[in-house]
């Protein structure tokens, strides 16, 4: 008996394939980016601790005027590991720097991931995206600052775990910029390198920002001015990786969670019906002393082989893509891979809670039918489902015929209802996800309209006087809140009458330079508004200092306050006509001894380039992901819809409906819904996106704005209308085979 | 003859075994009249009203109605046979479970070209005060006159009724049929009735005896007797 029972499973799955195959996909979907994400933050998180422990990451580093004498007592004082380095810019071509450091042995130990380690004069370890950009391959020769070296290895640098060219980027081009390791000794003869000390506290218990502190007064004390004093909390070529693992980490709850859901609402929908289609077969399975539970295995059977099969097959595609997937993210990050985990756990997690979330629902919804008694279900289905609150409460009456009957057709399955409006959202929510992050991002690079500048030169000593033609003079000093040592920002003392640092408001408006301006990334980050007075810190004095907000500038890239230069002198009691600083339009003669740094604007773009080029796909990616999970729902609740409307499509035929105008009014009665379901996505979308640009914000110095532009809600919209399109098409042929027999004999069997 | 159905066949084969259904039917009906088919379960009885009503096709042989050769008719013609000339009454009802009485008329009527207006179709099965209910909130008798009403809101020419009383108790049953001789008093309505029950052939004005895919027997009734004198 039952295999008999076991066969009518088979037959049950049989008569709806694309149902059950579509849920899986759902199924399949959720499990995969679960394993993934989570397989690829974990791991991406397991290899840069392990590579910032073992290769002793600094916790901070800065620039003296003069060299520190005793290091070692230096480090006993401060219980500290402190190293000295060298660092030295070299041009290879116009646009390719190579930056040359020295081997440290104590902090920032270099990892050789390829070859060997330097033994010999004359040999440096390359950065391997640098290497591989550029065509270096170990055993190739460098020509670098007058010297050949030969590249002997590829190095990770705890501190260059995302290379950026200065600290305050956002990105890097290996076609642009690439560090490679050299000898002590080789620096011998390169005039101008930078000395720089790296710093890790031994003792891990106190607060490092304490320890840090003191280390600075300490040096203050002892007269060394203290330069480019970075925490690596605030060292984005350190930070930015945890930007990836984190987003990673995040998206891999959301997603699943979503796809299951839906999956185990559809099921709870189906299963009700089946359930009820053949409450009478069950009454009278009972009636033969039939137990409760073995119907409920009957049943469940279905629900649990899906979700399990789905949980399988998942992680059977996402295991193995997983290496790729952390070498890609390897190829943008420097780490050493010495081997990647596929973590068991993640696939019980993978297979389980589908198993879970479909289990549940569908035992809800079957017990709920098998509680009755055999008698109440031996009558079957005579005892017609209420009408819900929904059905009643809207009074139709004005409203066209064929309006009144798509949305009785909608409020008549709350169930359905929810899971077409959830499904609709949630697709929608990945969809304008992606096209946002782009479309943030672009905003974000689009900087060439704030700063009309070419270069930027920063002197290592204050300069006096005016600027040279097509220049401009600038001041600046880094700044932290009085309660918050973590937030670090530049106040820069601009011309009062720029041209050079147009700022605009929101409206598009230019905002003169005359007064105090923020930029909005900042304004968001300190909860700073126009017409506040506020009062920040010095970094390198330690004394405060109030201003008076004008005005706040719609500039994303870049957290600044703007002043004009001479209130700034003013204030920080600097000379009056001195600068720090050159914005220029064309490149300036200036010995190279004399700067402490140069960065040119059109160095961007192309790092923009790439960085935009994984965006793009990515967010095609997205975008086809949720087309595919909208076309899924769609087809499913419209396939649904048709099979509760059998009988009604029937007569309709018989009362002489033509096949357009039923096709119309089955079809399209999920339009409205499908269209809120959009536009409830929309507001989601942005919140979501707020708090993960918030986060990221705090994490990397990054304040993205959440822009849902008009054209992508547009691209999205017709997206979503195409699967919808599609899913009716998809369905248009089974209203087509109801035949009108099924209304003439209805009542019958 | 407003209908006119002359040596109508049709066979059902299912493998190997033929089942003749319609040997051979020739029937008329006059404008306006009512018109009964009795007969056992099985005899073709509803295979024969659907030929006519334009929602089956008989294999060979002529189906007239109101001039117009319907059994010449391909399928978008049936269809809009169907919408412009015929009301179906089923056994059942067949009201839409989720459309409230008055919307189930609209159904209806949202298609057919000069339809009659629902309150007062609704007045005349007397349903007018329970419009806006649902179909499971009426008794059986009341959801028939739905369908009664549903059927004649766009003034059919020809009203088709496959054993509107076959669900019902005699009370109800007389109501119905007395409804159903009102509607064809009132608007003209030619009606064709199938039914079990000999006793309902009294008011009919042509009675057609059928078993086994032939009519064995037809007759007139000169003078018809009102519903409400029907007794079994
Ligand atoms: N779609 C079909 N396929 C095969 N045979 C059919 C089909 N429809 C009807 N029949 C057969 O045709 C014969 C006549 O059916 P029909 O429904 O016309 O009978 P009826 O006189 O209306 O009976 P009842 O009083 O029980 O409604 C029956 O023997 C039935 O088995
Ligand atoms: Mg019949």
């Amino acid at each position: 008996m039952v295999m008999v029972l076991n066969k009518r499973l088979m037959r049950i799955l049989k008569e709806n394939k694309l149902r059950y195959l579509g849920i899986l996909v759902l199924i399949i979907l959720g499990s995969y980016t679960f394993i993934v994400a989570a397989g690829l933050s974990q791991n991406l998180a397991v290899l840069v601790t392990t590579f910032t422990e073992d290769h002793v990451q600094e916790d901070l580093s800065f620039s003296t005027d003069r060299p520190i004498s005793d290091v070692a007592e230096l480090e006993n004082k401060f219980d500290a590991l402190i190293e000295e380095y060298m660092s030295f810019d070299a041009k290879l071509s116009d646009t390719l720097t190579l930056r040359l450091l020295s081997e440290t042995k104590k902090v920032n130990i270099p990892a050789i991931i390829e070859g060997r380690t330097l033994s010999r004069p004359g040999e440096i370890l390359l950065d391997p995206a640098f290497a591989e950009a550029n065509g270096y391959s170990i055993g190739s020769q460098i020509k670098a600052q007058d010297k050949t070296f030969t590249v002997v290895g590829f190095v990770s640098l705890p501190h260059y775990i995302y290379p950026l060219k200065n600290v305050n980027d956002i990105l890097y081009s290996p076609k642009e910029f690439g560090v490679g390791v050299i000898n002590r000794e080789e620096f011998s003869d390169i005039d101008n390198a930078a000395s720089i000390y790296s710093v890790k506290f031994n003792d891990r218990t106190r607060s490092l920002n304490m320890q840090a502190v003191e280390l600075r007064k300490y040096l203050q004390v002892k007269g060394f001015t203290v330069s480019n004093w970075i925490d690596i909390m605030n060292n984005k070529r350190a930070r930015i990786v945890w930007a990836s693992i984190t987003g990673m980490k995040t998206m891999s709850v959301p997603v699943p969670a979503a796809m299951f859901l839906l999956s185990s609402l559809i099921i709870g929908i189906m299963f009700w019906r089946i359930i009820r289609r053949e409450s009478v077969i069950i009454g009278t399975l009972y009636a033969q002393g039939y137990r409760r539970r073995e119907l409920m295995r009957h049943y469940m059977a279905i629900p649990l082989v899906l979700a399990f099969a789905g949980g399988m097959i998942g992680s059977l595609f996402a295991l193995p893509s997983i290496e790729p997937m952390v070498m890609a993210m390897i190829s943008y990050y420097n780490v050493p891979v010495p081997g990647i985990e596929l973590s068991f756990l993640n696939v019980m997690i993978g297979i389980l809670t589908p198993m879970i979330f479909l289990g549940l629902s569908s035992y809800m919804v079957i017990r709920s039918e098998l509680k009755k008694s055999p008698a109440e279900l031996m009558k079957g289905d005579k005892q017609k489902a209420k009408v819900n609150a929904l059905e009643r409460a809207f009074k139709l009456e004005r409203f066209k015929f064929s309006t009144k009957f798509r949305l009785r057709e909608q409020f008549r399955s709350i169930s359905r209802l929810v899971f077409l409006l959830l499904g609709v959202t949630s697709a929608s929510v990945l969809m304008l996800f992606g096209f946002t992050v782009l479309n943030s991002m672009n905003h974000v690079f689009k900087t060439s309209d704030v700063y009309l500048f070419e270069y930027e030169y920063t002197f290592r000593d204050l300069q006096y006087g005016e600027a040279p033609d097509g220049a401009e003079t600038f001041n600046a000093g880094k700044f932290y809140p009085e309660n918050n040592e973590e937030i670090e920002f530049y106040i820069t003392g601009i011309e009062p009458d720029s041209t050079l640092v147009i700022l605009k408001d929101n409206k598009g408006n230019v905002i003169p330079n005359n007064q105090t301006n923020i930029t909005k990334s900042l304004a968001n980050r300190l909860g700073i508004k126009a017409g506040d007075t506020v009062t920040f810190i010095n970094k390198e004095d330690g004394k405060p200092h109030t201003f008076h907000i004008d005005a706040v500038a719609e500039s994303y890239i870049e957290q600044f306050i703007y002043v004009p230069i001479d209130e700034f002198n003013k204030k920080m009691e600097l000379p009056e006509d001195s600068y720090i600083g050159l914005f220029s339009t064309k490149e300036l003669d200036i010995p190279d001894e004399k700067l402490s740094g140069t960065k040119s604007m059109s160095q961007l773009p192309e790092a923009m380039d790439e960085f935009m080029g994984q965006m793009i796909s990515m967010v095609a990616l997205m975008t086809i992901v949720s087309s595919v999970v909208a076309l899924i729902i769609l087809y499913l609740v419209t396939s649904l819809a048709i099979e509760e409307n059998r009988n009604t499509i029937s007569l309709f035929k018989v009362f002489g409906y033509r096949r357009g105008e039923i096709r119309s009014l089955i079809l399209n009665s999920s339009t409205f819904v499908v269209v809120t379901g959009f536009l409830i996505g929309i507001p989601v979308a942005v919140a979501s996106m707020g708090s993960l640009y918030g986060y990221l914000g705090n994490l990397i110095n990054l304040v993205l704005p959440p822009i849902v532009s008009p054209i992508y809600v547009i691209i999205s919209f017709a997206a979503i209308m195409l699967t919808y399109q599609l899913s009716k098409c998809m369905c248009a042929k089974n209203i087509d085979t109801v035949s009108m027999s099924e209304a003439l004999k209805a009542g019958t069997e | 003859m407003f209908i006119d159905v002359s040596d109508l066949r049709k066979t059902y084969t299912s493998g190997m075994i033929k089942n003749e259904v319609l040997k051979g039917i020739a029937m008329k009906l006059g404008k306006g009249e009512i018109g009964v088919i009795l007969g056992p379960s099985g005899s073709g009885k509803s295979t024969l009203m659907n030929i006519i009503g334009g929602v089956d096709r008989g294999d060979s042989g002529k189906v007239i109605v109101d001039g117009i050769e319907v059994s010449k008719l391909n399928d978008d013609q049936l269809t809009e046979y169907r919408r412009e000339a015929v009301g179906f009454v089923f056994q059942f009802y067949n009201l839409v479970p989720n459309l409230t009485v008055r919307e189930n008329i609209e159904v209806v009527s949202n298609i057919s070209k000069s339809p009659l207006n629902i309150d007062e179709v609704l007045a005349e099965v007397q349903m007018l005060d329970k419009k806006h209910r649902f179909p499971r909130e009426l008794s059986g008798g009341e959801q028939q006159r739905v369908s009664i009403a549903r059927a004649i809101v766009k003034n059919p020419k020809l009203l088709l009724c496959d054993e509107p009383t076959g669900a019902l108790d005699f009370q109800t049953s007389r109501s119905i049929l007395k409804l159903l001789q009102q509607v064809n008093r009132n608007f003209g309505t030619t009606i064709l009735m199938i039914t079990h029950n000999t006793a309902i052939s009294a008011m009919a004005n042509r009675v057609f005896k059928l078993r086994s895919g032939e009519i064995v027997d037809e007759w007139v009734n000169q003078a018809p007797i009102p519903a409400e004198g029907i007794e079994w």
